[in-house]
């Protein structure tokens, strides 16, 4: 029988030198909780909230708009009230979904309105912060509950342009494969960046211009898939509009809470 | 640089999305006539693409990181007018389904990131790389681009903020919307732009072009154009808005003279005291004699004069080096 060579049997202690690869940790964070989301979204086999597409849209919208324009506190914190109630009624992971976003945004926004409130402005600081948490978790609360796909069919009746919502249908679709091809390549090069990664630029931009290549030849093979069947230049969108009984229970309630706005801007 | 909601007022919203509209209107219209048919799917990849270039983070000194927007990239890959489409829904693909950046500021985000920011960047990069042939000179006009780019994107940003005291408050005439004046939002905006993300912006560009152009350098190759006279109409422009800078009531932070410090601080440190004082040759950019906001204008052009002579000699230089260079190639061709 062979025996082991002397240099195998040896104890070895390799011990990499500690380096400062943050950036692909936190690179590969940034896709992974995009991904996430997206696919989160894409679990779900219809809409929450009952309320159709189209007029989900319309209300968040509304109540941007109104919680942007009023300047009397009552209203916004009715408003806040509201979004709040709504979100009570969503499942946990998605409330921590909203959450999550929405009071790091105005965490922030109250964090630099601390100047202008030692100045003497009290009215920025109760105000702005709470607008902020509100309008953030109301389009978090419309992406979350919405198929995306039917969020962006609902926007050819607000008279955007085919190519554009072409163009978003797309994008949606392929910031999925690109996002995972992205990802694939970061945990490469994670796992490969032992010790001292001396050419951090240029392995951040290997990731990113490989990213772009692979995107061009995704782009070829998706006109040739395209081309094979039937694509002449045109894009054209269906029009499934339906009118719901809980559409009309929102407009309802939507025409209350702009009551409910006029009334208080009376008193502003 | 994703303005959220409820920082600026509706109407400056209103404003800035009626600005937008016919650079929307514009770019569908030339991308269509300078796309082929078959070339539109590649808008929603490349689309996907500007989405996903946001979320990288570029290592800086010190083990920090910082992201990326990725806008002067896409206008040198895709030209200006596809970059700003593609760009525009990435903004809205991240205001309507991740909640960054505002659904009422959408029109001011656009028209920061997706206009000012890939137009800017463009010209910039193009102007530099029509009159620089080397490669360094292709690889300063896109580090030099990208970072003016972003930072007027960053400027326009600043003054859309700053406006926002002087145009709605209260009766009482407290601030409704962002509370602080131009001459706290350009610095607060500007410096960590100028510092870092500038550098991450150009730097991000540098290396991805360079990588795409050693890999497959026909991805990256433009086709002979001619030379850009829009450079000029953007130069006019910036000077004539230069006078912005009489908004300003403070001395830019870190510009102080002895006398300010020694109004901020309560003593002048010895070593300015006793230093070196500049005379400069149009101090605080005014000329003695005629209005301030001439002079402020007087100032412009002459620094853009300057620039323009330095990059000339610059261009000039690195022609004589290819040209001599081809020279070379060509007597050793004979000789062999």
């Amino acid at each position: 029988m062979e025996k082991i060579p002397e240099w195998m049997t040896r104890p070895e202690s390799y011990d990499p030198p500690k380096d400062r690869d943050r950036f692909i940790d936190k690179s590969i964070l940034s896709f992974m909780g995009m991904l996430s989301k997206i696919k989160q979204q894409g679990r779900n086999s219809k809409d929450l909230l009952w309320v159709s597409p189209f007029f989900k849209l319309v209300f968040t919208l509304f109540y941007i708009v109104l919680i942007c324009i009023s300047g009397h506190f009552t209203f916004v914190y009715i408003m806040f009230a509201l979004i709040v109630v709504i979100l009570a009624t969503l499942p946990a992971d998605y409330i921590k979904s909203v959450l999550k976003g929405a009071l790091v945004a105005a965490l922030f926004t109250y964090l630099i309105l601390i100047p202008s409130a030692a100045t003497g402005n009290r009215y920025s600081i109760t105000m702005i912060p709470v607008k902020v948490f509100s309008c953030i978790s109301a389009v978090n609360i419309l992406s979350l509950t919405t198929r995306w796909d039917h969020l962006i069919a609902s926007l050819k009746r607000f008279f955007v342009p085919n190519l554009f919502i072409f163009i978003f249908d797309i994008m949606i679709k392929y910031v999925v494969l690109l996002g995972e091809f992205a990802l694939q390549m970061l945990y490469a090069l994670k796992l490969r960046s032992v010790g001292k990664n001396r050419s951090k630029y240029g392995s951040i931009g290997g990731v990113g211009g490989m990213l772009f290549v692979k995107s061009n030849a995704m782009s070829h093979e998706m006109f040739n898939a395209m081309e094979c069947r039937g694509f002449d230049g045109t894009y054209h969108i269906t029009n499934h509009f339906t009118f719901t009984v809980y559409d009309a229970l929102g407009l309802l309630l939507n025409g209350g809470i702009l009551w409910l706005f006029l009334y208080f801007q009376k008193l502003a | 640089m994703h303005i959220p909601d409820n920082y600026l007022s509706p109407a400056t919203c209103a404003v800035m999305a009626a600005a937008m509209v016919p650079v929307w209107a514009v770019a569908i219209k030339k991308v269509h006539k300078e796309l082929p048919k078959e070339k539109l799917p590649e808008l929603g990849i490349f689309a996907a693409l500007s989405f996903l270039m946001m979320m990288f983070n570029v290592p800086l000194p010190g083990g920090t990181t910082g992201h990326a927007v990725g806008g002067t990239l896409a206008a040198i890959v895709l030209g200006p007018w596809a970059a700003c489409l593609s760009t525009t829904i990435a903004l809205l693909v991240q205001a309507l389904l991740f909640g960054d950046g505002g659904i009422l500021s959408f029109g001011a985000n656009c028209f920061n990131m997706a206009f000012v920011l890939p137009f800017v960047g463009y010209y910039i990069y193009k102007f530099i790389k029509e009159r620089t042939k080397s490669k360094t000179g292709t690889v300063v006009s896109e580090f030099v681009g990208s970072y003016f780019g972003i930072n007027v994107a960053a400027l326009c940003a600043a003054i859309e903020f700053g406006i926002q005291p002087y145009i709605a408050h209260t009766a009482a005439g407290v601030p409704k919307y962002c509370p602080y004046t131009l001459s706290v939002s350009i610095p607060a905006m500007c410096i960590p732009h100028l510092a870092v993300a500038g550098f991450v912006e150009a730097l991000f560009t540098v290396l991805i072009l360079a990588f795409v152009r050693k890999v497959d350098p026909d991805l990256v190759e433009e086709k002979p154009q001619k030379k850009t006279k829009g450079i000029w109409g953007l130069l006019l422009g910036l000077i004539a808005l230069t006078p912005i800078g009489l908004l300003a009531s403070g001395t830019a932070w870190g510009e102080w003279g002895a006398e300010e410090l020694q109004g901020i601080t309560g003593y002048t440190p010895q070593g300015i005291s006793h230093g070196f004082e500049w005379k400069a040759l149009l101090p605080d950019y005014s000329v003695s004699g005629i209005p301030e906001v001439a002079g402020y204008i007087i100032s412009a052009i002459l620094g853009v004069a300057i620039l323009l002579i330095f990059f000339k000699l610059l261009g000039g230089r690195t022609k004589k080096d290819s040209g001599s260079s081809n020279s070379q190639n060509s007597t050793s061709a004979a000789q062999s």
